[in-house]
């Protein structure tokens, strides 16, 4: 059994009112694993994010069992030691790439200095280490690159730039928030390959956040399907793909357009919206919008847990 | 970069052409006559006419520009009626004054207003947060003359921490020099610091809240580092160009507390150029006012450019 890289037990987040915006996350990465979240806009997915990266704002609120990375307890660490813990794990790579790099600042200074605050080496070595990155993330001129502004660059440059900073400081798991969302749709699969790339070449765990399901089923090993800020479902891909159990997923995958499908049929599309509030009830959040809803489902859900195939519907098979 | 800059030197040029030529046309149209100012009543209509010719005031109004303006080029401003001297010389002899208490109150609401505005936008809604708006409140809604005379009677007359009124040069003394301009200066900050908290308040929130903010926490720098090299480097823009205008409006404002605190200034000069009716002089300093503020908005183009490279790359971005 390879250990846990990541391990996220039974996160809430809550916002001012007591409202709760995600519900009851759990979630683990093994190390050099490869995991998709997948969801509607609104179902929690950057939250999560948020949460681990401890990058919540301040009038929200977060809950949890456990939220163990690289072996220590996040939640017992002082902020202090708990953002040291999180930068020299984790590297983020963000759905924005406009303001994440800074407009005022040539890349040079800003690719290095997580690593020099981290006091990995001298500044002459972070400026080799972060050529070497930029040429390994597909820039072909890294010393013009690094003596630009970001707004010298194109939007699928920052965003290879934002890749090699994230990988700076030799982290062991890569958190991307959509990361392909502000590229046009060649660049988009360079950099998703690259992602992937840089996933099997480095070893690195990765925890890819989309909505594109496609995407995901072609290179995570593990799927988790998130709805109205809890999680739906939860397994290896090919189960969640080919035998979709909850019928969240199920919807999910049958409004995917195929590409040989009738151009005059309208596109499918799940009914409804998703909740905002009452996100912490323990019936089930999707039964508003289900095809399969019965009188039951307004029922408290009790959910076996620690399953390889987890699945939060009292229908589905083998649950 | 080199035709952005000389883009603006031009237009600054064009500025201080556009204004001479203004300056020029309303002090000819307002009535009185000069020949008849300087020699009085009782002068003979052959004196005023004699006059009138050596100063080329019978010449049609485009010559007396093109006249006044070469000898302006030429270093020569023309001659006070009042004071009978270099409208050049009295101005220069009023510079020091003026420019040191542009300088001072400049230094003095820039530190003070930086410190409490970054402060009060780092502990939103703290009890320093509040105390610096009512402070941006007051120094906004109280006019300066009051303020300086109750500073006057307060710290002057019954403390006597400073001199009441007048000007020491620096050439007696440093401590006297700076002991007399310090009232002044710290009403005028009072003054300019109201817009400056809050344009540095604002501006510090508005980067404390980009998304580079949280790219600099995830690499790990500390907190003050990533406030120091990330925030603080995007929210300095706007205040210079702020402080850039205020500098260059001092210049040309500091009339009223000039008047209070008996202090010979450009605004002094100016004021008694416009009761006396010395056109000559009036004209000098109306342009001197204009080249200063020109000056000083050309220099703050100058530091924008220099600290925000998205301008160098907006034109011509070839060089990059």
């Amino acid at each position: 059994m390879i250990p846990s890289l990541l391990d996220v037990r039974h996160c809430s987040v809550m916002d001012a009112r007591g409202q709760a915006l995600i519900h009851d996350v759990s979630l683990s990465v093994r190390e050099s694993e490869c995991i998709g979240i997948i969801g509607e806009s609104g179902s929690g997915k950057t939250m999560t994010a948020r949460a681990l990266l401890g990058l919540l704002s301040e009038d929200l609120k977060l809950q949890a069992e456990a939220m163990i990375l690289g072996g220590q307890d996040l939640l017992t660490l002082s902020p202090k030691a708990r953002r040291q813990v999180i930068s020299s794990t984790i590297g983020f790579v963000p759905q924005n790439t406009v303001a994440y790099l800074h407009p005022l600042i040539r890349i040079r200074n800003q690719i290095t200095d997580g690593y020099l605050a981290q006091g990995l080496g001298t500044p002459k070595e972070a400026l080799v280490k972060a050529e070497q990155l930029l040429a390994s993330v597909g820039i072909q001129d890294p010393q013009r690159v690094l003596n630009n502004y970001p707004g010298e660059l194109s939007g699928g440059m920052r965003q290879r730039v934002n890749i090699a900073m994230a990988l700076m400081c030799d982290p062991q798991l890569i958190l991307a928030d959509e990361p392909t969302t502000a590229l046009d749709p060649i660049v988009q699969k360079q950099v998703t390959e690259l992602f992937f790339q840089l996933h099997q070449t480095r070893h690195v765990a990765l925890l890819m956040i989309s909505h594109n399901l496609n995407l995901l089923r072609k290179y995570c090993d593990r799927i988790v399907v998130m709805y109205a800020g809890q999680i739906v479902e939860a397994g290896p891909t090919a189960e969640v793909y080919d035998y979709p159990q909850h019928p969240y997923t199920q919807a999910l995958i049958s409004v995917i357009p195929q590409l040989d499908q009738d151009p005059n049929l309208p596109l499918a599309e799940i009914p409804g919206f998703v909740p905002e509030k009452d996100r912490d009830r323990t019936s089930c959040l999707f039964a508003d919008r289900c095809r399969l809803c019965t009188p039951e489902c307004r029922q408290p859900l009790t959910i076996q847990e620690e399953t390889a195939h987890f699945v939060r519907c009292r229908n589905a098979e083998g649950v | 970069m080199f035709r952005l800059i000389s883009k603006r030197l031009f237009s600054a040029l064009a500025v201080m052409f556009v204004v001479s030529l203004i300056t020029f046309m309303v002090l000819k149209w307002i009535p009185g006559d000069p020949a008849q100012l300087i020699l009085g009543t009782e002068a003979t209509p052959e004196s005023l006419e004699a006059l009138r010719t050596s100063m080329g005031l019978n010449l049609p109004w485009t010559a007396q520009y093109a006249r006044w303006l070469g000898n302006l080029l030429q270093g020569d401003w023309g001659t006070s009626y009042l004071f009978g001297e270099n409208v050049r010389t009295l101005i220069l002899q009023r510079l020091p004054v003026t420019f040191s208490l542009t300088l001072f109150s400049m230094i003095l609401a820039v530190c003070f207003s930086a410190g409490l505005g970054i402060v009060s936008a780092l502990f939103q809604g703290s009890w320093i947060d509040r105390l610096s708006r009512s402070l941006m409140q007051l120094g906004a809604a109280i006019p300066a003359f009051w303020l300086g005379m109750i500073f006057m009677i307060l710290f002057a007359a019954q403390l006597h921490w400073f001199p009441v009124t007048g000007y020491t040069p620096p050439a007696e003394g440093i401590s006297a020099y700076l002991h007399s301009l310090a009232l002044p200066s710290i009403i005028l900050a009072i003054g300019e610091s109201g817009v400056l908290i809050r344009l540095f308040r604002s501006s510090m929130l508005s980067a404390l809240n980009q998304d580079f903010m949280q790219s600099a926490q995830i690499k790990g720098l500390p907190r003050t580092t990533a406030i120091l090299k990330y925030a603080l480097r995007s929210a300095m823009i706007a205040p210079i160009t702020v402080i850039g205008s205020q500098t260059a409006k001092l210049f040309g404002g500091t009339v009223i507390i000039e008047t209070i605190f008996a202090l010979p200034g450009i605004g002094r000069l100016l004021l008694t150029s416009v009761e006396q009716r010395d056109i000559q002089l009036l004209q000098g300093i109306v342009l001197f006012i204009t080249l200063m503020v020109v000056l000083f908005n050309f220099i703050t183009d100058m530091l924008v450019i220099a600290a925000n490279p998205l301008i160098r790359m907006e034109s011509g971005g070839n060089e990059v």
